[in-house]
């Protein structure tokens, strides 16, 4: 569904991703992990189209990203929620809800998607008319979830959603996710922090370590090489 | 001066403050999307709404509107239709000039862009002014309507004593500017596109994820404010004359009228600009006219001082 190969991409003159190959099958559980500054977030940015690569190749769905203009790319079926959860903070829940649905996707299934995200989420149906800006933290993530969920989209992209949350929040945040790709079966692709329980959760993952990808694997082979239990998993 | 005699200043000033309030409330509104909501700095505004006012002027004059709805009715079609034909001059100024400062291209900017901005609309505030004196020369012109000079009564009230008298012209205007605000507001917090430009404001590489095209939205807002303005420029038209430099009268108004009604609420923008309509026409009650404006900033600044995020500033910031 999506492939990314041998991408290169820089702020500026400082090289970030340096030949990175990823592949994301239709229907997989993808996670990629790997410490801070290793470019993960830059990655997530270059397939949204905010950041431009200086070489390389993003295809989605057959399709070349780099004639697809940076807006267009949700109406393609890329959901994107942001590292930092970055909702819009003087609309009410529900507006940034919709505004997930802008695409023609998530107009469609707008009532079944807000139900199961309601459902998902109950603290987002008890605040829906309060502006996300007010929302906690943990709230705020969830919103950011319901949002990419609301667009109805092939490939939803996370960007580390435990980060900054008390742990038990993020659990439950993790727990969603399980959910969700428990009751949709969607393709993810997942950033994290929290090795131990992204690799457990995801089919197949990719360890990224100052722009490269060092290591991939299934999650049993990755869960069982000795550099990411010595690194990543503390053991 | 007697008691009724008191009682029908003080009436008629409110009024008088109400109308011409009611026409610089429009003039922020469109101010308010473009400055509040959107967060562009134009100073151009002032000048858009002059182009509205010729916009309007030649509309009924050369384009045969007064022989279509007759020059009492005329001129409020001639100022209506201002509005679509600015939208297109504002789209377009955007598109080609004001995009390279705005949206998604300020994200690397200084100051969201803001410092640009200030240098680029003060430009295009120059060209229009001295092109304006070019095409339409420097003498004052103004829309006339019959209306202008009948009145309706209300009253006599207090036996014969108090009555209160509306003009129609300004009546009329006032009218058709409550309708306009109404219906922007209502776009603005109820329409798809009215959520879409407040998520683009918000944050627009977010917006960007979402499927928004950010710099649409921006032209879209420009547009939009600069018409809502220029239908504010073509009503005052009908009762103040209008020159090339109109602009710098009131575009201080509209600044202070945003920034009074709290950044972002375009509700907050119209009592903005209602605010300063009424403290000028009431201040003719106790202050000589040449001090009118003095008393609006007396006012502009004790209500910054007490309230600065404005009547409906908003809590919540951006991220
Ligand atoms: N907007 C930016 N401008 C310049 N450098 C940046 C910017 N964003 C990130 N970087 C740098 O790029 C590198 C990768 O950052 P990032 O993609 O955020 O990593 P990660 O998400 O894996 O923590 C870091 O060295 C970071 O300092
Ligand atoms: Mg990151």
């Amino acid at each position: 569904m999506l492939t990314i190969d041998r991408l290169d991409a820089a702020y500026s003159v400082l090289p970030v991703l340096k030949g990175v190959s990823i592949e994301v099958a239709a229907g997989q559980f993808v996670a990629i992990v790997g410490p801070n500054g290793a470019g993960k977030t830059t990655l997530f940015k270059t397939i949204s189209g905010i950041v431009i690569p200086s070489a390389g190749r993003l295809v989605f769905d057959g399709q070349d990203l780099m004639s697809v203009p940076p807006s267009a790319r949700a109406h393609l079926g890329i959901a994107h929620v942001p590292e930092g959860r970055q909702v819009f903070p003087s609309l009410t829940v529900m507006e940034n809800l919709e505004m997930g649905a802008y695409t023609a996707a998530g107009r469609r299934a707008w009532r079944s998607n807000l139900d199961m995200i309601l459902t998902l989420m109950p603290v987002l149906a008890e605040r829906r008319h309060q502006p996300a800006g007010t929302l906690s933290g943990g709230q705020q993530q969830m919103l950011a979830i319901g949002r990419g969920l609301a667009s109805a989209p092939k490939l939803l992209m996370l960007d580390e959603p435990s980060m900054g949350l008390a742990p038990a929040m993020a659990d439950f945040i993790f727990e969603r996710l399980i959910d969700i790709r428990r009751q949709t079966n969607l393709t993810i692709l997942l950033v994290e922090q929290r090795v131990a329980e992204a690799l457990e959760t995801a089919d197949y993952g990719y360890v990224l370590e100052t722009g490269r990808v060092v290591l991939e694997g299934t999650n049993a082979t990755l869960r069982a090489d000795d550099r990411v239990r010595q690194a990543y998993l503390g053991m | 001066m007697t008691a009724p005699q008191i009682i029908e200043n003080i009436l008629q000033a409110l009024v008088a403050g109400v109308l011409v309030g009611s026409l610089y409330g429009l003039m922020c509104v469109g101010l308010a999307l473009i400055f509040g909501v959107m967060r562009v700095i134009n100073f151009a505004h002032g000048d858009f709404m002059m182009l509205g006012m010729y916009a309007a002027y030649y509309i009924f004059t050369a384009l045969g509107i007064h022989v279509l709805f007759g020059n009492g009715f005329g001129p409020y079609v001639a100022a209506v239709l201002a509005g679509p034909l600015l939208f297109v001059v504002g789209y377009g100024i955007h598109r080609a000039l004001i995009s390279q400062v705005t949206g998604t291209r300020t994200l690397g900017l200084d100051g969201e862009g803001h410092y640009a901005q200030l240098v680029l609309t003060l430009g295009i505030a120059l060209i229009l002014q001295n092109g304006a004196l070019i095409a339409f020369g420097s003498m004052p012109v103004s829309i006339r309507t019959p209306l202008s000079i009948s009145a309706w009564e209300l009253g006599p009230f207090w036996g014969d004593f108090v009555s209160v008298f509306i003009n129609k012209s300004r009546g009329i205007a006032a009218l058709i500017s409550g309708v306009v605000i109404a219906g922007i507001a209502l776009v603005i917090t109820h329409s798809r596109l009215g959520k879409a430009l407040r998520a683009s404001a918000d944050n627009p590489v977010a917006a960007t994820y979402m499927g928004i095209d950010v710099d649409r939205a921006h032209r879209v807002a420009f547009g939009l404010g600069v018409a809502i303005t220029a239908v504010a420029g073509g009503l005052l038209a009908t009762t103040y004359p209008f020159h090339p430099f109109v602009g710098l009268e009131y575009v201080i108004v509209m600044y202070a009228g945003v920034v009074l009604g709290g950044m972002g609420s375009i509700m907050g923008a119209f009592w903005g600009g209602m605010t300063i309509g009424l403290v000028q026409q009431m201040s003719t009650l106790v202050l000589p006219t040449q001090l009118q404006n003095t008393a609006i900033f007396v006012m502009f600044l004790l209500i910054v001082f007490l309230r600065p995020q404005g009547f409906f500033g908003r809590v919540v910031e951006r991220t």
